[in-house]
């Protein structure tokens, strides 16, 4: 089985201030269905890792190949294209547009794609948002919900495209452990259920126990990447 | 999908909606900039229309005349110039004295002939004394075939009072100058006199009264019989100073008195040229104008570009999101392009309608101003064709004053707002 993300000696310099290297030789391989924590100190680098291969920072040496593509040779717009259609975002905060309703969030990035109809769209997402218990909350405004639900819509904005992947800068970084927790049922099931990809940046040892593999970074390197029984 | 449904339409009308009051401030602006044009510009592009007009009625297309003042090299010059010495001639006498035009009626035979032409008047011009009771006034008189200087001036359409044919049919009768008549307190049906520069007189008697709205002339012209202007002159009946030319198209008087004036060996003279002082006066007045039109523009565009870039300041988050959800620099940028045209579509609109209504209210006012012209009403310029050009006049600026923050909102770095969330 071929790896749907795959890094070759990825480097990452910052020049400002200082040289400094961010990320140094990294080799990660990353399997359809995978559910995949990375942990490591705080300035070792996970963010930095996430944005290189979720195509945001393209300021890097080396190769990213999502699904066999190799990413280091795509304009800025396909760059935007392969994000819309094949990398879904959850971050630390949930970054809905506030006056928008939470169906019109969720449907946001497929209008941009343009592959379904306006109503097939509506359809997927209520969908979705069923999936994640938020069917009664699609008509409020964004801005209305408890913390817990917003980051909820923003996983259901994560999967409307069906990606290829999901990146979660530390997802439930916001969230007290109950909702935390709750986030990780979510991304557990949809492993289970969808054979989603998913990998996500944690400090919580606890939650990282709970994916399938840890990747620990240290100063920019992988200093481990154990399996987890 | 209509753009109207797009995504980015729809998120630009919500920024906008979620700013209500500063929106508004800055359509408010770009409505005031395009009042403003629709409203000066169009006075003064309507008064000089009309200023045009009424000189286009009122002078010769082309007029041929014989130019006494030309300046002539001096027999000194022509026999001693070495190139070392200064020949001072003064006083030297012109070479010709008098402007007569030889064969003048021969000449106005052939020009009637020549098919651009739509009819030519003889004219003898002179100064002269106008008296009525005590009052005696200076100033010219036109000696013309009335009903030739109608063909061509449209004269019955400006008189005011009597009738301009009695300068034909009796035998003394003068059309008096609205202004000039009001100085001499003549009335139609007067007696008066005229005394020329050769110490000639004739009485003469008002048939009539002539406003041509030019002031100027109308303070000092008076209309008479050709043969009484011969008479007033003591010369022969052959004698013209002038031939007043129609032509049927305006716009080939620059050409065909060029023409003219190397056929005939006499000055000839097109109407823009004789009237070149104004129009360079034109020319300043529409610079200034225009110049002030920008500036309002320019402030409106800064409102715009506040807006705007208050708008992409607090909405950093959701450019963030829409560009690593797959939004594209250039949607970023038709957001806010969106943003501001809207604002300018509006508010431009709304301008069109409050500079109509200004140019409607103000039109309506009676003025009666006597400056260069006499007009009761303020003419505006009020064609569609204007109301389109300050339209996009005003899309442009608005267009260019919302360029600056929507190719900065594009240019956001997502990780860059991220990271310091
Ligand atoms: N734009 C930048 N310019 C310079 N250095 C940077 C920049 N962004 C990150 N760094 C540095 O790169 C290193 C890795 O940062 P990164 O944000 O990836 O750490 P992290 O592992 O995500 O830490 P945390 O757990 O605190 O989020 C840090 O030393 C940081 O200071
Ligand atoms: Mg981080």
């Amino acid at each position: 089985m071929s790896a749907i993300l795959e890094t070759k000696n990825l480097d990452k310099f910052f020049r400002d201030p200082v040289d400094f290297q961010a990320l140094k030789k990294v080799n990660i391989a990353v399997e359809r269905g995978e559910f995949i924590s990375i942990v490591g100190s705080s300035g070792s680098g996970k963010s930095t890792l996430l944005y290189v291969l979720s195509t945001l920072d393209t300021d890097y040496e080396g190769h990213i190949y999502l699904a066999g593509e190799d990413l280091s040779v795509k304009t800025k717009n396909e760059l935007a294209e392969i994000r819309n259609e094949k990398i879904g975002f959850v971050f630390q905060f949930h970054y809905l547009l506030p006056e928008f309703t939470v169906l019109d969030n969720v449907m946001l990035p497929a209008l941009k794609l343009g592959k379904y109809s306006d109503a097939e769209i509506r359809k997927r997402a209520l969908e979705k948002l069923g999936m994640l218990g938020l069917v009664d909350q699609a008509d409020k405004k964004a801005s209305r919900l408890s913390g817990g639900q917003q980051q909820r819509v923003a996983i259901a904005r994560a999967l409307i495209n069906d990606p290829d992947i999901i990146f979660g800068d530390e997802p439930t970084g916001n969230l007290d452990s109950k909702n935390a927790q709750l986030v990780f049922d979510i991304f557990r099931e949809l492993k289970e259920k969808y054979n989603q990809t998913i990998m996500v940046v944690t400090h919580d040892m606890n939650l990282a126990a709970q994916t399938d593999r840890t990747i620990r970074l240290h100063d920019g390197e992988v200093v481990a990447s154990e399996l987890i029984v | 999908m209509s753009f109207f449904k797009s995504p980015s339409f729809r998120i630009a009308m919500t920024h906008l909606l979620s700013k209500k009051r500063q929106t508004i401030v800055a359509m408010l602006g770009v409505t005031f900039g395009i009042a403003i044009f629709i409203f000066q510009a169009g006075l003064m592009s309507g008064f000089q229309t009309m200023f045009i007009e009424q000189t286009v009625n009122t002078s010769a297309n082309i007029r041929i005349y014989n130019d006494v003042q030309g300046e002539r090299p001096s027999l000194l010059d022509r026999f001693h110039d070495d190139g070392k010495t200064w020949n001072v001639v003064r006083n030297q006498k012109p070479e010709v004295e008098d402007p007569k035009l030889k064969n003048g009626k021969q000449l106005m035979d052939i020009i009637s002939r020549h098919p651009d032409v739509a009819g030519v008047s003889p004219f003898i011009g002179s100064q002269a004394i106008f008296k009525l009771g005590i009052a005696q006034i200076s100033g010219r008189v036109s000696g013309v075939e009335i009903e030739k200087e109608n063909a061509i001036f449209s004269v019955e359409k400006y008189m005011i009072e009597g009738d301009l044919r009695k300068l034909e049919t009796t035998p003394n009768g003068i059309i008096l100058g609205e202004g000039l008549a009001m100085k001499l307190g003549a009335k139609v049906g007067d007696n008066m006199f005229v005394v020329s520069p050769k110490g000639i007189g004739l009485d003469l008697k008002v048939v009539g009264i002539h406003k041509s709205g030019i002031v100027e002339l109308d303070n000092s012209r008076a209309y008479i019989n050709i043969r009484n202007a011969q008479k007033l002159l003591n010369v022969d009946g052959s004698y013209i100073t002038d031939l007043n030319i129609k032509l049927k198209d305006i716009n080939k008087a620059k050409p065909l008195s060029v023409y003219f004036q190397e056929k005939f060996g006499y000055t000839a003279q097109d109407w823009e040229s004789a009237n070149a002082n104004i129009f360079s006066v034109f020319k300043i007045q529409n610079m200034v104008t225009y110049l002030i039109i920008a500036s309002i523009l320019i402030v409106s565009g800064f409102g715009i570009f506040n807006i705007l870039m208050m708008i992409i300041y607090e909405k950093l988050p959701d450019i963030a999101i829409l560009k690593a959800t797959g939004f594209k620099d250039k949607d970023i940028r038709t957001i806010f392009l969106t943003e501001s045209l809207v604002i300018g579509i509006l508010g431009g609109l709304l301008g069109l309608a409050v500079g109509y209504a200004l140019q409607q209210i103000v039109g309506h006012i009676k003025m009666d101003v006597r400056g260069f012209v006499a007009m009761e009403y303020l003419q505006f310029n009020s064609s569609p064709a204007f109301f389109v050009f300050a339209y996009m006049f005003g899309l442009l600026a608005t267009a260019l004053a919302g360029y600056i923050p929507a190719r900065k909102a594009s240019k956001v770095d997502a990780i860059d707002i991220i990271r310091s969330k």
